[in-house]
């Protein structure tokens, strides 16, 4: 059992009193744990067969030509350091840092002509992977996983998206980078957890009240602002009325289920289970991810970095306050490597891998040809994006670029058309319209962008 | 209904041009001058002569030979006539590139933004969004492609005709028939050699609608005509060729072929959209209220604003709530005029005043005070983007300092926008120039100029017609040349940059490569070499200007009322009018009559009894919340709430970190001593969970959207556990440690509280649940004094009634 002053003691089968947290999450009286739940809803049995998705966003861009997309047959000032592998999907072979995720080619494919021809700065790239648009005309599109949460609503007592384990904050172009709601509305932004899952003492802030507000507390304090009704009558036909009272009502839902709680107390996991996924930022908000999706979240967006400055990220243009190729190698590489193969591994061990899309993507790619610091600068004319999970079939690759990496060779793809096969892939008609900005329909997708067929 | 049907054929007596030339009639009920019905379906046409001019059993009358013919409709016992005169019916006659065959191509969508009229176009084909450059798309018809998208010997076999009718295969699926008169249109034109736009052209002039405006039932159905008038001064019938838009579609839908259908009670504008013009149509469908006429003449009118308040209500059958009490009153005025709760006493004085002018003299009181020049300094740094974000911090404060003693001088909108428009020289000795540091690009400070102090958006007619409104992208690009000659500079100290007017440099119109006489939008070109921004401020200040006072009334207005008569409040546009016109008309006439003075503008709003009306709703009311009616109740902004919670607690917010630079990261700072209320704050950088999570604007781009008052869940966590409120809670010196000491009662402490937050005290029923469940606590050994006090302030600060103004 589960008690909301729960920083002390977790566990918890005292007696008692009827006011606590426990009867908000109802579904434990009836015997059944939160896995088995969910376990049963995967199966069907409740009827909700909705996909999933975990968003991997590489913050910074890498370089394709290192990681997915090698070109072994370049010359050396292209090739760079590193040498292709082969995967455990014949004919299938990625850069030879990423020894885990040779052996699980399996469970995704490769989308190596993505490209954009907006300006090449890394908020530009943010909103189109985001959201499939790039903003203009002020109007900001909402993120993929807001318009799941728009079409779908929360299951369950846990928000529909949730975004680990901060925002991205400036990149350089001081944009928007499309991961809020957008038009939509605030109250289908996702909810940011804004804190370090790998911290030792990690906590949501806010999710659970300070250590001076008991139980007791909380509760008493409930009742008190319900019993400030004099005024009543004023608020009847209010939406906005009805949006605060829901709003609490909701963070109250939040902070006193059990399956919420739950969902977020990483400690749960066993110490392997933790080591599996690295105790980097990164890989234990892959792990978050996976808690998350297992109790009912429906969308998770992981960024694997907030910024891109003096931080060693994907964005790799040689000199500080970038990061070189070496430095990425050593580091970067090795945490996603891990991160992302024992997400993929975990998922698919619990079954939640078949109702679940994992994608990574960075905003671009990176320029073939290093530049005189080590590196490689920006470059959107090509670049390499991954996706498994749910309906999306692993072990395929899909379209091929020129002999250096330059362009699409063959099959491009847009980004409009890989926000098209995240919405088709979660069972969202693309075709579909959402209320714009003065309520301008503007559908999930323009007219005529198509899914990525090949993956289906 | 027993009423005489009184029937009268729109749109009266015509005449036809031309060979082809022909009009959909209507017949229409009256009933007081108003259109109240279509029944154009159960009529019967009849012509005088119908070899001059035939009418169709469906009444669309053709011209067949010059002349004159009367046309009856006839309608159970009740009649109708027009004149109908035929001329130039033996004339040649081709269709028109710019004005026929583009209209169509137009209502086909093949131009729209989604097909052809994409910036890349699709498929290889690439028209001008809803046909802005009919050269450039005639030249793409004829020319491109082989020439293969015209046949002028097989027109059936022009590409232009196969895709659309699905001959061919098509992306965009079937958008053409066959044989239908569009089809035709294009045939016709193809074989007539598909002549392309001349400079001979008739041009189009006005459009005209039918009926203007209606008063109608649920369930109603009417159709909508149009009518273009061309320069040569000939009419010609465009229904089947307009767009139709309804700005409510539950009230009144329309289709694609004009047909309006009445859904329920409200009122809605239909807009009609034909080449580059805009109409509107208004239907308005009165609530089966039954109501007294008494009920208007006898609800309180202090000034021209409940005159035209009422009327409006009248005709749409509404009720008006009655005039709230005293405490709502004050509480009101003070958070909507100052942003601040009124104290304890002062809202004891207010009850106790007997005289009957009080709500007057209180609102003359509150317009005198600091804190009313600190809302309005900070409400219009927002519209003005001021923060250290693009700017140096001593450039921030400049420009603060600036709108801050524009507002305490009582400066008129005028002069403000003046001294803003045309300013020039160092922006740290005159803050007013960093509107143009702010705005650097010439697209960017046009389009925020007409936000700003416009009200309405141009932005997208930068690259084409704008879809919504008149202006073109020619008039664009005039208004564009008005700031072309403003240079930038540094200067010589830190964060200084002086501000210049040349006198040469124009903008290039980026499609024609040339630059457009410097006019703004639909007015006259500057001819003088003298600063051109002055003879913009010159345009928009002028008494007749249709933009200038009305944006500043409908924020005004806005600000007091929780919705614009336009909503948003800075979307001015024909398609989007008012919900009361005659009211904007009024108050932006009485605003410019009063010289732009902005407080008599408030003082004018604020005494009107429609802003001292209940919140609460009557049974007839309920479903209104764009006619005023009642009072809307909308949540505070974030910095009020903030600032709330400092005064209730007697703790005040403490500001001591800045966001830096656009590398990220923060910076200490002590420029704001512990006092400064949020309020006060000249910048949005300064560091602040709570502001960012009850959505304070960025100041990032000149839009009231970026102001967010939804609630989330975010906020919600934020109050329930986060430090904002609790620390203040808590604090050693707060007003509860006070009550601690003086050893304040559960009753006192509750009735201190409701009239702190709530300016009222405890009903009987709230009392009692209160004093239970604090009597409660007092028995649980775990629970301290002061935890209770904290719950019961908490309680109070984070309920409805304290977060909203009623």
């Amino acid at each position: 059992m589960l008690r909301l002053d729960a920083n002390r003691s977790v566990r918890f089968c005292d007696g008692l009193t009827r006011r606590d947290f426990l009867h908000a999450g109802a579904i434990s009286t009836l015997g059944l744990t939160l896995p088995g739940f969910f376990a049963e809803k995967a199966a069907g049995q409740t009827g909700d067969r909705d996909v999933n998705c975990i968003m991997l966003f590489l913050v910074g861009g890498p370089s394709h030509i290192d990681t997915w997309d090698p070109k072994p047959d370049a010359p050396a000032e292209v090739r760079g350091p590193f040498r292709p592998l082969a995967t455990n999907v014949p004919g299938m072979q990625i850069s030879n840092i990423f020894p885990r995720m040779a052996r699980h080619a399996d469970k995704y494919s490769l989308i190596r002509t993505v490209y954009h021809t907006a300006t090449a700065v890394h908020d530009t790239g943010h909103q189109m992977m985001q959201t499939g648009r790039l903003f203009t005309g002020g109007i900001e599109h909402p993120h993929v996983g807001c318009v799941l949460g728009y079409v779908r609503g929360q299951r369950g007592e846990v928000p529909a998206h949730v975004l680990l384990p901060r925002p991205i904050g400036r990149t350089g172009g001081n944009l928007p980078h499309g991961h809020t709601a957008g038009y939509l509305g605030r109250q289908h932004d996702p909810f940011i957890l804004n804190a370090d899952p790998a911290v030792p003492n990690f906590q949501v802030p806010d999710l659970l009240p300070p250590s001076y507000i008991s139980s007791v507390r909380a509760d008493r304090r409930q009742r008190l602002r319900d019993a400030v009704d004099g005024a009543m009558a004023s608020f009847e036909n209010s939406q906005q009325a009805r949006q605060l009272d829901g709003s609490f009502h909701l963070a109250y839902r939040l902070m006193s289920s059990p399956q919420a709680r739950e969902a977020f107390a990483l400690d749960r996991d066993p110490a392997r289970t933790r080591d599996r996924y690295g105790r980097t930022r990164f890989g234990q908000s892959c792990l978050l991810a996976r808690r998350l999706i297992e109790r009912g979240v429906r969308f998770v967006t992981v960024n694997m970095f907030e910024t891109v400055f003096d931080e060693v990220t994907w964005d790799i243009h040689g000199s500080r306050p970038f990061t070189d190729i070496a430095q990425m190698s050593r580091e970067v590489v090795p945490n996603f490597d891990q991160a992302f193969t024992a997400l993929i591994e975990d998922l698919s061990d619990r079954g939640l891998l078949q109702n679940t899309i994992v994608t990574a993507m960075g905003e671009f790619g990176r320029t073939p040809k290093i530049n005189p610091a080590g590196g490689r600068d920006h470059h959107p004319g090509a670049w390499t994006i991954l996706m498994g999970g749910g309906p999306i079939r692993g072990g395929r690759v899909v379209g091929e670029t020129d002999e250096l990496g330059y362009r699409p060779k063959s099959r491009p793809v847009t980004t409009a058309e890989v926000a098209a096969t995240l919405f088709h892939g979660l069972g969202l008609d693309t075709h579909r319209e959402l209320p714009g900005p003065q309520n301008r329909p503007i559908p999930l997708v323009d007219f005529g962008v198509q899914p990525i067929r090949e993956l289906f | 209904m027993a009423r005489p049907a009184e029937l009268k054929i729109a749109p009266g007596d015509i005449v036809l041009t031309g060979p082809k030339a022909s009009q959909r009639l209507l017949v229409l009920d009256y009933a007081s001058q108003k259109v109240v019905g279509d029944v154009t379906q159960k009529a019967k046409f009849s012509s005088s002569v119908p070899s001059t001019v035939e009418v169709d059993p469906s009444g669309v009358v053709r011209a067949k030979s010059d002349g004159e013919a009367i046309i009856t409709a006839t309608v159970g016992k009740d009649q109708a006539t027009m004149r109908v005169k035929a001329e130039k019916t033996g004339a040649d006659f081709d269709w028109n590139f710019r004005n026929h065959v583009v209209p169509v191509l137009t209502k086909l969508g093949c131009n729209s933004g989604a097909c052809h009229g994409a910036l890349a176009g699709k498929g290889g084909f690439k028209l001008s969004l809803r046909g802005y450059a009919p050269g450039d798309d005639h030249f793409v018809l004829t020319r491109q492609a082989n020439g293969r998208r015209i046949n002028p010997l097989e027109p059936a076999r022009s590409l232009m005709l196969m895709k659309p009718s699905l001959a061919l295969a098509h992306g965009g699926g079937l958008k053409l028939e066959v044989n239908s008169p569009e089809y035709k249109l294009i045939a016709d034109w193809i074989v007539s050699g598909a002549p392309g736009p001349s400079k001979g052209d008739t041009t189009i002039q006005k459009l005209e609608v039918f009926p203007p405006e209606a008063v109608l039932r649920p369930k109603d159905q009417l159709q909508v005509i149009v009518r273009a008038w061309y320069s040569d001064g000939h009419a010609e019938d465009v229904t089947r060729w307009a767009r139709f838009a309804s700005t409510e579609d539950l009230v009144a839908g329309i289709d694609d072929s004009g047909a309006v259908t009445v859904g329920g009670s409200g009122e809605a504008a239909i807009s009609v959209a034909f080449a580059n013009l805009v109409a509107t149509a208004r239907i308005a469908v009165p609530y089966a209220n039954p109501m007294d006429e008494k009920v208007y003449s006898a609800s309180p009118r202090h000034n021209f604003i409940d005159n035209l308040v009422l009327k409006k209500l009248e005709a749409l059958r509404i009720p008006p709530s009655p005039q709230c009490g005293d405490r709502e009153f004050i509480r009101r005025a003070y958070l909507d005029a100052a942003g601040i709760l009124p104290t304890p006493e002062e809202v004891e004085a207010f009850l106790n005043d007997a005289r009957a002018d009080k709500r007057a003299r209180l609102i003359d009181s509150l317009l005198k005070r600091p804190e009313y020049v600190d809302y309005w300094a900070y409400k219009w740094s927002d519209l003005l983007l001021i923060s250290s974000r693009k700017l140096s911090a001593p450039a921030m404060r400049a420009f603060y300092s600036f709108v801050r003693q524009s507002v305490a001088d009582d400066k008129r909108w005028n002069q403000f926008a003046r001294d803003i428009l045309t300013a020039t020289g160092s922006n740290l000795a005159n803050g007013a120039s960093n509107y143009f540091v702010l705005h650097k690009e010439i697209t960017d400070l046009t389009e925020s100029t007409a936000i700003t102090f416009m009200g309405t958006s141009i932005t997208c007619a930068r690259c084409h017609n704008h879809p919504l409104e008149k202006w073109t992208q020619d008039q664009y690009w005039g208004m564009a040349n008005l700031f072309s000659q403003v240079a930038i500079k540094n200067g010589e100290r830190p964060g200084e940059i002086t501000v210049q007017s040349l006198s040469a440099g124009d903008v290039l119109h980026p499609r024609r490569g040339v630059p457009v006489p410097p006019a703004p939008l639909d007015g006259k070109a500057a001819t003088d070499s003298a600063d051109r921004r002055a003879f913009f401020v010159n345009w928009l200040t002028a008494p007749e200007n249709a933009f200038f006072a009305k944006a500043a009334a409908n924020r005004v207005w806005r600000n007091f009322l929780g919705r614009g008569l336009v909503e948003a409040e800075d979307d001015l546009r024909q398609t989007n009018p008012p919900s009361n016109e005659e009211l904007l008309d009024a108050l932006a006439r009485d605003f410019v009559a009063h010289g732009y003075d902005v407080k008599h503008l408030t003082r004018t709003i604020m005494n009107s009894a429609a802003y001292q009306r209940s919140s609460i709703s009557l049974a007839g009311n309920k479903a209104d919340d764009r006619f005023y009616s009642r009072y809307l109740v909308r949540r505070l902004p974030a910095e009020v709430v903030l600032d709330a919670y400092s005064s209730v607690t007697k703790v005040p917010t403490s500001f001591t970190k800045v966001n830096v630079g656009t590398s990220g990261g923060e910076a200490g700072t002590g420029d704001y001593p512990l006092g400064t209320r949020a309020l006060q704050l000249p910048d949005t950088q300064l560091i602040s969970q709570f502001l960012d999570a009850f959505g304070r604007p960025e100041r990032g781009q000149t839009c009231s959207c970026e102001r967010q008052s939804e609630s989330s869940v975010t906020q919600a966590l934020h109050l329930n556990n986060g430090q904002t409120l609790n620390d203040k809670l808590r604090d050693k010196k707060s007003r509860i440690e006070e009550w601690l000491k003086e050893k304040v009662n559960d009753e006192e402490a509750l009735r201190r509280i409701f009239a702190l937050a709530l300016c009222r005290a405890p009903t009987t029923d709230e009392q009692s649940r209160f004093l239970g469940i604090m009597a409660e606590a007092a028995r649980d050994p775990q629970t301290t004094r002061r935890e209770v006090l904290e719950d019961l302030f908490w309680a109070v600060l984070t309920g409805r009634e304290f977060l909203f103004n009623r």
